[in-house]
Parts: C-alpha cells; structure tokens; sequence
C-alpha cells in the first residue's frame, strides 16, 4: 500500500436512530473516488407503511469478515488497519457470495461489471486523515467518524457498542453502533 | 528445506508435478524428440514448465478452500447435467465474451476495458506464438529447393506455407512486434489510470498494481529490441537485447503463479459462477421473509449456509432459521429493529 | 403570450428537464481541480457552507467546507448534488425566442434586448406604467435582490413587483413585525444547543432543513425534551419526545389553547411581561374560552397531549420555538405566526442564552431577499413603500424624485388576477417558476396564456418560461458574486466560481443592461457586487435590517455577519433582543390576539377530505433546478399521495393504486402510498411537479389578508379510484412536468 496516514484513534460510530433517511450520504458516498459514481452506503425503509424508520449500513469492518472468508476468490483484503477492502477487481469473479453472507447486509454485487463493490470506509479520504464523505456530509450525525473521547463527551447517554449476536454467531467489528449505557451486544433475534 | 517441504500441501505438489512432467512428455512429443527443439530457447523452456508447476500447485491449493471447492464442484455437476449442452454452449460464449474480449470490464470503465483488452490480447497473441515455438512444436523449414516458400511446420508436420517478403510472411514473422505494441499501449492506459484516479492512488501498491505493468512494459521493450537490432542494427547489439529479453521473461514466468497474473486463471471460475447462478434459477429462488422479494437463488442461500459452517460461522437462529435467509436489506432492517428494539427497552429512542 | 409555440413533448426534448448524471469516474478534473471555491449550497434558507471544485472554468465536484461553523461541512442531498446543475446540457445558452410551430430558437443579445424594451416601452405608453409587472424570486443575492427592486421601481417605473417569497416567509415576517417590529429569527441556531424544550410547528426540518438535525439532536443528547407539531409523522418527530399530529389548519386553536393552559397554570414570567410587552390583557382574554375539549376538537390532538406540550414548554426555563411553512400557509398564517410568538412571550424565554424563537426561512435568500425592496409593499431596509420619510430616504440613495417612486403594487398571486381583469398586459420575471409554485395554477396558466408579452431571465427552460416570448440567458448561483442572508440573519459571501457558460450573462449584468436600455443606466452602474453591496448598505442604513457595518472582507473574516450591524466596528448580532429594546414604535414586544377561525375551506360532504401539501427531501421548490439532476429525480421519482390505511380502507385503496383527487378548482391523478404516517383525516402530496403531475392543480387561491401568502396547506377535496395500479413509465417521466 502506498504511503498513508490512516489515524488510528479515529473511529466510526453509527446511530440509526438518529437516521432522517435523507441519503445525503447516498450521494456523497458516490463522490468518493474508489468507487467511481457508485453508492456504496445503505439507506432504506424499514417498513414505510408503517413508520419514518430508516437504516443506514456502512460497512462495519468486521474483525473476522465472513466476506472474505466465503470469498473463492480470495478477492477480499483486510489490511493492517483492520479496513476490509472492496473486491480485488482482478480476482473478484462477481459470484455473490459475499454480498449473501455478510451478516450486515453491505457488499453490492455490480452485475454487468461481475464485480463486488463495498464501502471501504472511504480509503482515499482516510488514508490521508481525511473523515469519509458519508460521516463528513451525515446532516443527523447518525454517521459520526472521529475519536472514543469524542462521541464519550457528545453522547452521554449512550456507548459505542462493537459486538453483534446473529443467532449463534457472535461478529465483533471496527465500526460501532452507538446503544443504550449498560449494553455491550446487540442481538439479532 | 525440510520444514518448508513439510509445509507444502501434498496434494497439490503432486497435482503439480504431474503437470510439470506431462508438460515434458508433450514437448518431447511434440518436438519429435527434441528433433525440432530450439536450444537457444531452453531458458524459457525451463521457465515455462516451473509456471506450469507453480500455477497447477497454486490451482489446486486454491481449490481446496471451501468456497473455491464448491463452486469448482457445482460447476462440475451442473455442466455434466442433462443440461449439458445448453450450459457448455452458454459457457463458451462466456469464455469468448468474458474471457477474450473481457467485456465485463467496459461496464467498470470503458478507457479501463480498452487498455486491458488491448494487453491481455498482446500477451495472448504472444503466448500463442511463443508457447508452441519454445516447445518446439512450430518450427519453419525452406525446403530444399524452394527457397522462396516457407513451411510451417506443426507437431513435425507440414502445417501451412507462404511466400518469402509478401504481407502474410511480414505479419507472421514480426507477430510478437504486433503483440508488444498491443501489449505497451495497454500497459501505458492503465498506467496513466493509476496516476490519476484517486481511488485508484488510495488502494494501489507497487508489488500488485505496478510492478506487473512494469513488467509487461519490459517485455515489449527488450522484445521490440531484438526486432530493432535484427532490421535496423545487423545483430550488433543482439547479445544485450537477448539476453535482457530473457530474463524479464523468465522472471515474468516465474511470478505468474504468484503475483497478480494468476488472475488470468481465477477468471475461468467467473464461468463456473454463471453456471451455478443459471443452474440455482432454475431450481427455484429464496424470499426473503422482510421484503418478500427473490434475492437469490435458494441453492446458493443452502450452499452458502454449509460453507459458512465449515469456515466456522454459524448464523443459525433459535427459531431454526438462519440470519442468511434474509436479503442483505432484510438483513439491515433487522438490525435497525434490533437496534430500536433495544433503544425502546431502554426506555427512550433516542439516545 | 398565447399557448405554447409547439406541443409541449418538443419543448422537452429540446429544454428538459433531462436528467443529468456525473460521468462514470467523475467529471473532468474532479482530483486535480484548479481551485475550491468556498460558497453556500443554493437550495435553502440555511446556506451551508461548500466548496467547489473548479477544472477548466467548469465545476468538477464539490468538497465539504469543514470550516465554516454552520454546517462543519454536513449537507443534505440536494447540498451534495447542488454541483450538478452546472455543466447541465439543458442549460440555455443564449438567448431564445419563441417561434410559433417551432419552440423556442436562439437569437442575438440585440435582439432580444430590444425586442423586450420595446415591448415594455409599447405596454407601458398603450396601459399604462403598472400594466407591466415583475416578478421575483428570492434565491437571489442580496445584491440582486436589491438591483430588482430598484430596477423596477426606477427604470421599469411600475408598482407592481413582487417576488416568491410571497409562497415563503411572508406570514412570518408580517407575525413578526407585528410582535417585535423587525423580520427576522430572534437567536442564532446556536441557542438551540442547551434549550431545555424545542418545539416545533409545521417544519419538516428533516426533509426540508435536514442540516439543522444536528443541532436538535445535539440539544436532546444536552437533555432537551423535543415537541413536534405536524399532520404527519415526519422522521423528525419519529423518536420524538411528544408528537402533535394537528388537523391542517388547528394551528392557531392548539396554540391558544396552550396559552389557556400557561395562564390557568400560572407559568408565565410576569416580570417579563409587565417589563417589557403590551397586550397581555387582550390576548389571553381572546383565548379565555379554549378549554381542552375545545381545543381537541378543533385540532384534533388528543387532549392529554396537548396538555403534556403546554406543561412542558410552561414549566421549561429555556426554550426554542421553531415554525416554518406547515403554519404559515394558510388564510391565518400571520395569526398562526402570531399564536407562537404569544405562548414565547408569555413564557419570557427570549433575548437570553438558549432562550429562542424563529421561522425556518425557506428559499435560498429567503431571509436576505425579503428585506431589501423586492416585495410590492417595500423598500431596502425592511422600509415601508408607503411611509413617506421611508420613501425621501431612499429616492434621496436612488437620486430620484420622491413622486416618481411607485406606490405599493399587487402582490404574486393578485398579479395573476389582475392578468386575468386586463390590467397587467406585460411582465419580467426572473427565479420564479409561478406555474409550479402558485396555487390554483391552471388559472395562472390561463393568465400567463393572456399576457401580451412576457420576458423571463433564466438558465433553465422552467415550466413557467415554456410560456414565454423571449428567454434571456441568466446566471446561476455559482456564476456571479453576491452575499446572502442564512435564516438565523446571518449575512454569507457567495463567490463566483465559474463564470456563465456560451452567451449567458450574469443576471446583474443582464439587469443593469435593461435599466440602460430603459434609459436608467446612469443609476445602475455597478462595476462590480460590491459596488451594489456598498450601495445596499447605504439604503439599509436607518432601517430595522441595517447592513451599514457589513462589508465583504468582515463577512469573509468572520464567517457570515449578524444583521443588524449598523457601524463598521459593531460585530452583528446573533441574538435579539438582549437589550429588551423591540423595535416597536413603544420598544416594547406586542402580544396580539388570536381568535381562532377555520381554513377557508373545510371539507364537507362532497369535498370529506383535507388536502395539504409540502416537500421532499430530494427537491427544492418549483424542482426547476433540482429535477434536473439525475440522482435526486431518483430518489423521489413522482409525486405520491400519503393517505392512511384506515382511509384508504375506506375507499378500498392500496398501494401504487392510481387515485384521482378532485377539489374545486380542478383534479388529477397521483399514485397512492398507504402509510400510518398522516392523520387518518388528511391526505399530503408534495408539490415539486408540473403539467398533470402538479399538486398545485388542487390547491387553493385564497390569501392571508395580511400576508397574502396562498393556503397551500389546507383545502378539501375528494378521492376517487380510478382502478388503474400507477405505471412505470408514469414514475419515469414525472420529472419532465408533461401534460
């Protein structure tokens, strides 16, 4: 990799209660420049018949990515920051496997390119201690990139959580989702 | 020595040394004997059976990781299926599509697609022009008596023939000039791709991204130097030009199983892919219980379940569901419902 | 002018709206852009900050503007889309002249010049000076702003100019002035960070000013309890502390109600009150009969909470009201106005830290447009047309005489009936799109159909300017240096980052060259913004929106002035009121009462259901600019009628069932999207949209008598099935406003 200067105290933090469901991060996700006009962020509907609720998905970074695991191209890098990365354009053979696995519901499948794009948490911003654009534009906040000490003073009542529970599969992950004092897991039932 | 022997996979030494030895066996075959063999070409000779032996080792380690055996295998079983015909005939007009002309690429970028088309061609062209010379099984004869005509010869049999100075003779004989001009104007594309997208200079690394163009790039050159030395030099500088020639060869072919060339043959799998995706259609697809669409196919959400398991991930759920059942955007509303769920046992939503 | 010249498909296919994405890796330049060009997005009142990238004298792109203390470089995606209306392929690029069969075709500066003077100049000496009209729009500078108002009054010489912050703040401003004697938001946003209780009314800040969140999410996570006043259950008011969902138009009735409830429960400042406001006795005796039962009937809040909202917002020691257009457009949008000031003034909680009030400026120069002479009534300053020391000062700025300057002229929407009576025969407009954004609107279509001539200055071929003779190409807001005012009075720098492509001209340019023509050019020879900024401050001085102590380096030093300013070395005042000096002819802050009256039309048997409309997030205003950038069409492709399930049931609706809503004033067709997010009396439907797909169709003409902003937020209408489901290509090409 080249040259970087990945700031390591930096650290994302999402709140999808907070999510206005505006996709401002939609559109400035496609401004970055490793994935070329192409959206890598999640925003939708929860259930619009019912209520406002959105979601926003970013790519939590798993510690363990079962999307590199299910990979059989080996087209999955997760590098020294713990960033897992978008597919290898040259290995990935456009198969889906990630995009079925992964437990959060993040890689896209491009079809016609056969290719797997993901938010790689906006590496040409971040490897030069930029924020990713979707935190940067985020106008809720429900996207907050910057330090514990940070979001600590700024949230009091809430703490960053990085463990999730899939059924039986526990998934612990770069990025954090901001939950209740007391809690350090959320479960998916 | 014996630790490094220890750690190599057994399975795949032998899958590679077969390939290695049968690579021989054809090429004392098909040089009669070594009868019709260059020795000036040994080096790459030697070269070309060590990446037969690296890229068949490499193969068969790849294919025994669970994902890569699963497809490998469903590619296997749907192909040879009543269904044969259909599949091999979709299959080859895949390979042509993805494999020659890597159309898949124009829908990433079109500049991108162009400058790869242009160096997998040169380098395909040069492979189908190098490989059967180095094994000896082309070679080109003057008959006696005929010296206007030249004889292509083939496996040691007469193959086709043209005339000495006219256009085909001019095309055939300076075939890897063409392939190096391809090959060069490709590489300096995509090159000038990694100056310039940001993306791309956020993501890139020397060893995977630069030095294979380098590499190519040194190919053409000291190739078209030999080409320049033979028509406008008299051989003065054939020496240096040889020489240099062959060691970025070489060392090409010795980086092929390793370095980012493998991909060449990673990309026969996207076809395997495509099978079992028309295949799984076909047996019927899975809906996700949020959104209640088709996401995928239900063979590969079954597949896809067994795999994660032998990889060690379990999703399944108390209820004898599996959290990959769901859509990805079934599986971000669970979460968010999972999320708000938790917000409202603690007595406020926002927090 | 008459019908359109050919049928309307072909003025599509050769204008738009078509929609426009980047290119696949970005546009030209956008990694090594030339320059960043520190400006303000253009499609609301809050004016966030942005850079863009500029390659080539094009925008490339943009970069958030983490600097700027607004916004921190956070955008809605409208902000982060706004560089996509440059480069735009239907972008005019000279003038156009309409031709009968064939649309409209390009024609020289000359041409079109003198074609429109002369044209003004024979209406004018045939009717008479008022019979020709301007119309404006104020996301224009303030610069711009100005020129217009002088520009019509001095070298047009007509009464009659007004602008489209006729649809926007105008019951606001008329609330205010009445209360405080000055427009504009009391506090600075920054006062919402430790208020104790915001309440908001009518604001759909997470659609319509997504930005602002921030900051009212950051006063909850500081313990703020949050009030949200809506028909709808709005993202904002989702995880609400309390959610009011009012029947359109019981406003003013939950308001009073709450005032009731403060005085019954004694949580009033009385220090406050006694100090420092007149017309307590009044108001609350106005209100001395809306009990709880009373007012659940008449908003249809349950009356627990409308108890809970008034015990909180009572019982808080510091507060922020915050209101926008959901109470504002209506036939008592002043009263409703009104009605909040009262309970704020009743509670004391103003001109003191994290003690706010204010309505949400919608346009982009909502604020700053509204104060320098672009309405019919106005001159620079917030001056009065009609006050004769108003009108010496600013003949005496303008070097004119005072009996040359123009009375007080027709407001928007009485413009177009006065089209309809024969006395308007021609008209100017410019950053108006009246067939889109006026109510009633095949009524204004039939009026700009009688106009003998029309003229729009503009970079887009809108709806509106499909009627037109002669479009002359116009500038946007990237393409010629200004200032604007934000909606917390915050006076911005926008900066030219490119300059008009092909023939366009700045619009400033366009103006200063028409008051030539006009025979004027001595009063409007401004070389440069500044020069007409500089002049600006000089007809603000004295007023209540007085910009004298604002220049351009000041504003670029300090990230935006505060009005008002009235000395170079003042630094702005980001907060009213401090001094509890009103600007009220006694100092003192006016309570005014509200009797409450109903919408103007309520439904009925034949019309049962209310009608409201408003916005998307994905589009700002009349859609001009924003339907046409790809991404943002996309995300909220056609105009959707929200109606409740139980509603629905009623009349068997589902999903995506085509259902034609009719009122008195005409119908037409929306797709039906089911949700439990609207009262079950109230159906919504955004109105963005033109020809068949315009929810302004249906809306009615009815104004304020004292702002006459139109009632856009209430009529009643009915709902038929058509049993047709709404089709693909309907969803496709609603953008393009066909007919």
């Amino acid at each position: 990799m080249p040259e970087t200067n990945y700031d390591q105290e930096m650290a994302f933090f999402v709140d999808m209660q907070r999510c206005i469901g505006c996709h401002a991060c939609e559109m400035a996700c496609a401004e970055c420049e490793t994935n070329g006009q192409e959206s890598m962020i999640h925003v939708n509907y929860v259930d619009r018949s019912k209520s406002t609720q959105t979601t926003v998905q970013v790519c939590m970074h798993c510690e363990d990515p079962t999307c590199a695991n299910v990979c059989p191209a080996d087209a999955i890098h997760q590098d020294e920051f713990g960033v897992v990365h978008s597919a290898n354009t040259s290995r990935c053979i456009g198969c889906s496997n990630c995009v079925l696995a992964c437990p959060f519901g993040v890689p896209k499948k491009m079809e016609e390119a056969e290719l797997m794009m993901k938010c790689n948490m906006c590496y040409d911003r971040t490897s030069v201690g930029k924020k990713p654009m979707c935190a940067t534009v985020c106008p809720s906040q429900a996207l907050f990139f910057g330090t514990k000490e940070e979001i600590a003073r700024m949230r009091p009542d809430s703490v960053p959580v990085n463990s999730f529970l899939f059924g039986k599969q526990e998934v612990n992950t770069k990025v954090n989702i901001m939950m209740p004092k007391g809690t350090d897991q959320l479960l998916i039932p | 020595m014996y630790r490094l022997i220890k750690t190599l996979n057994r399975r795949a030494l032998i899958k590679a040394i077969v390939a290695a030895v049968l690579t021989v066996i054809f090429v004392l075959m098909g040089s009669r004997n070594l009868q019709n063999f260059d020795p000036a070409l040994i080096a790459y000779l030697i070269g070309t059976v060590f990446a037969v032996f690296g890229i068949a080792y490499r193969y068969s380690v790849w294919l025994q990781r669970p994902p890569t055996r699963l497809y490998w295998r469903r590619s296997m079983q749907f192909l040879f299926s009543r269904y044969f015909f259909p599949y091999l005939w979709r299959s080859i007009k895949l390979f042509v599509r993805n494999i020659f002309f890597q159309r898949f690429i124009a829908f990433r970028s079109r500049r991108r697609w162009f400058g790869h088309f242009l160096l997998a061609t040169g380098c395909m062209l040069a492979f189908a022009i190098t490989i059967p010379l180095t094994f000896g099984w082309i070679h080109f004869i003057l008959k006696p008596g005929d010296d206007t005509t030249y004889y292509a010869m083939l496996f040691g049999f007469e193959a086709g023939s043209f005339q000495l100075g006219s256009p085909l003779a001019f095309i055939a004989f300076h075939g890897l000039v063409w392939s190096s001009v391809l090959v060069t104007i490709g590489a300096v594309i995509m090159m000038k791709r990694r100056f310039t997208d940001g993306g791309l200079i956020a993501t890139q690394s020397f060893e995977n991204d630069w030095l294979p163009l380098f590499l190519l790039i040194a190919i053409s050159v000291t190739g078209l130097g030999i080409s320049y030395d033979y028509t406008f030099l008299e051989g003065k500088t054939y020496q240096f030009m040889a020489v240099t020639h062959a060691i970025t060869v070489i060392l090409f072919l010795v980086w092929l199983p390793f370095g980012k060339f493998f991909h060449i043959f990673q990309r026969l799998a996207q076809l395997g892919a495509t099978l079992y995706k028309a295949e799984g259609k076909r047996r019927g697809m899975a809906t996700c219980p949020h959104t209640k669409e088709d996401f995928a196919t239900q063979t590969h959400i079954d597949d896809l379940k067994k795999v994660s398991k032998t990889l060690g991930f379990n999703y399944d759920k108390e209820d004898g569901t599996n959290h990959m059942d769901l859509s990805p955007e079934g599986k971000r509303s669970a979460l968010a419902n999972a999320h708000l769920n938790a917000r409202k046992e603690a007595g406020k939503l926002f927090g | 002018m008459a019908k359109l010249p050919v049928h309307v498909d072909k003025l599509i296919e050769d204008f738009g709206p078509h929609k426009a994405y980047a290119p696949q890796s970005g546009f030209h330049g956008s990694n090594e852009p030339d320059k960043l060009v520190k400006t303000h997005c253009c499609y609301c009142g809050l004016q966030c900050g942005i850079k863009l990238k500029v390659k080539d004298n094009k925008i490339a792109g943009f970069e958030p503007w983490e600097d700027f203390p607004y916004n921190e470089g956070r955008l809605c995606p409208k902000g982060v889309m706004r560089y996509m209306q440059n480069n735009h392929p239907d972008r005019i690029l000279s003038p156009i002249k309409r031709v009968e069969g064939k649309g409209f075709v390009p024609t020289s500066w000359e041409e079109a010049m003198s074609k429109t003077v002369s044209e003004i100049k024979r209406i004018q000496d045939t009717y008479g000076k008022d019979s020709f009209a301007m119309l404006s729009g104020v996301s224009l500078t303030n610069e711009k702003s100005y020129m217009i108002g002088k520009f019509a009054r001095v070298a047009l010489k007509t009464a009659n100019l007004d602008y489209n912050g006729r649809l926007c703040m105008v019951s606001a401003g008329g609330g205010n002035k009445k209360a405080f004697g000055l427009d504009r938001s009391s506090n600075s946003w920054a006062d919402l960070k430790h208020a104790e209780v915001i309440l908001i009314a009518g604001a759909n800040v997470s659609e319509t000013f997504p930005t602002l969140t921030h900051y009212i999410w950051q006063a909850r996570d500081n313990g703020a309890k949050l009030i949200v006043v809506d028909p709808r259950m709005i993202p904002l008011a989702r995880t609400a502390d309390l959610h009011l969902p009012v029947r359109p138009g019981g406003d003013s009735a939950l308001f009073g109600a709450i005032l009731k409830i403060m005085v019954d429960n004694d949580w009033l400042d009385h220090d406050f009150i006694n100090n420092h406001t007149t017309g307590f006795q009044e108001t609350i005796e106005a209100v001395k009969d809306y009990d709880l039962d009373w007012a659940e009937e008449h908003t249809g809040i349950p009356k627990e909470k409308i108890y809970q909202a008034a015990q909180m917002w009572g019982k808080a020691k510091t507060s922020f009201l915050l209101h926008a257009r959901g109470i504002e457009h209506h036939t008592k949008g002043v009263d409703n106005v009104i009605s909040c000031i009262n309970i704020v003034l009743a509670s004391g909680r103003i001109g003191r830290p994290y003690c706010g009030y204010g309505t949400i400026t919608g346009q982009g120069n909502g604020q700053g447009g509204r104060e320098h002479g672009h309405k019919c009534d106005q001159l620079p300053g917030n001056r009065d047309i009609t006050n004769p020391e108003h009108r010496k000062y600013i003949s005496e700025v303008w070097g004119i005489d005072e009996k040359d300057m123009p009375g007080k002229g027709l407001s928007a929407y009485e413009q177009i009936e006065a089209i309809h009576r024969g006395e308007i025969k021609g008209m100017i407009s410019i950053c108006f799109n009246p067939l889109i954004s006026l109510p009633n609107n095949n009524f204004v279509r039939e009026a700009l159909e009688k106009l003998e001539f029309y003229v729009c200055i503009d970079t887009f071929l809108s709806e509106t300017a499909r009627y037109s003779d002669i479009v002359l190409a116009g500038s946007l807001h990237e393409e010629e240096e200004g200032t604007v005012t934000t909606a917390e009075g915050r006076v911005v720098k926008i900066n030219e980052a490119v300059t008009p492509p092909g023939k366009a001209r700045r619009d400033g340019e366009i103006i200063m060259e028409l008051a030539d023509r006009l025979g004027e050019g001595d009063k409007f020879s401004f070389p440069t913004s500044e020069d007409i900024f500089n002049e600006l401050r000089v007809a603000s001085k004295g007023g209540t929106a007085d910009y004298y102590g604002i220049t351009y380096q000041k504003i670029v030093d300090n990230y935006g002035v505060f009005w008002p300013c009235k000395t170079l070395d003042h630094p702005g005042t980001p907060r009213l009121w401090e001094d509890m000096k009103f600007e009220t002819p006694d100092g003192k802050a006016h309570f005014n009462p509200v009797k409450y009256r109903p919408a103007s039309e309520m439904p009925n048997k034949d019309y049962p259901v209310v009608l409201t409309t408003g916005r998307v997030v994905s589009q700002y205003l009349s859609g001009s600019s924003t339907r046409r950038i790809g991404k943002l069409v996309d995300q909220y492709p056609e105009p959707l009628l929200e109606i409740h399930p139980k509603l629905a049931f009623q009349y068997g609706i589902e999903n995506r069932d085509l259902i034609k809503v009719k009122t008195r004033r005409g119908e037409a067709e929306f797709p039906a999207q089911v949700v439990e997010t609207i009262r079950e009396d109230t159906v919504f439907i955004p109105y963005h949209w033109g020809g068949k797909f315009s929810a302004n169709q249906l809306t009615i003409d009815n104004l304020d008598p004292v702002s006459k902003i139109p009632e856009f937020k209430v009529c009643a209408c009915q709902l038929e099935k058509t049993g047709k489901k709404a089709s693909q290509e309907r969803r496709a090409e609603a953008y393009q406003s066909g007919l």
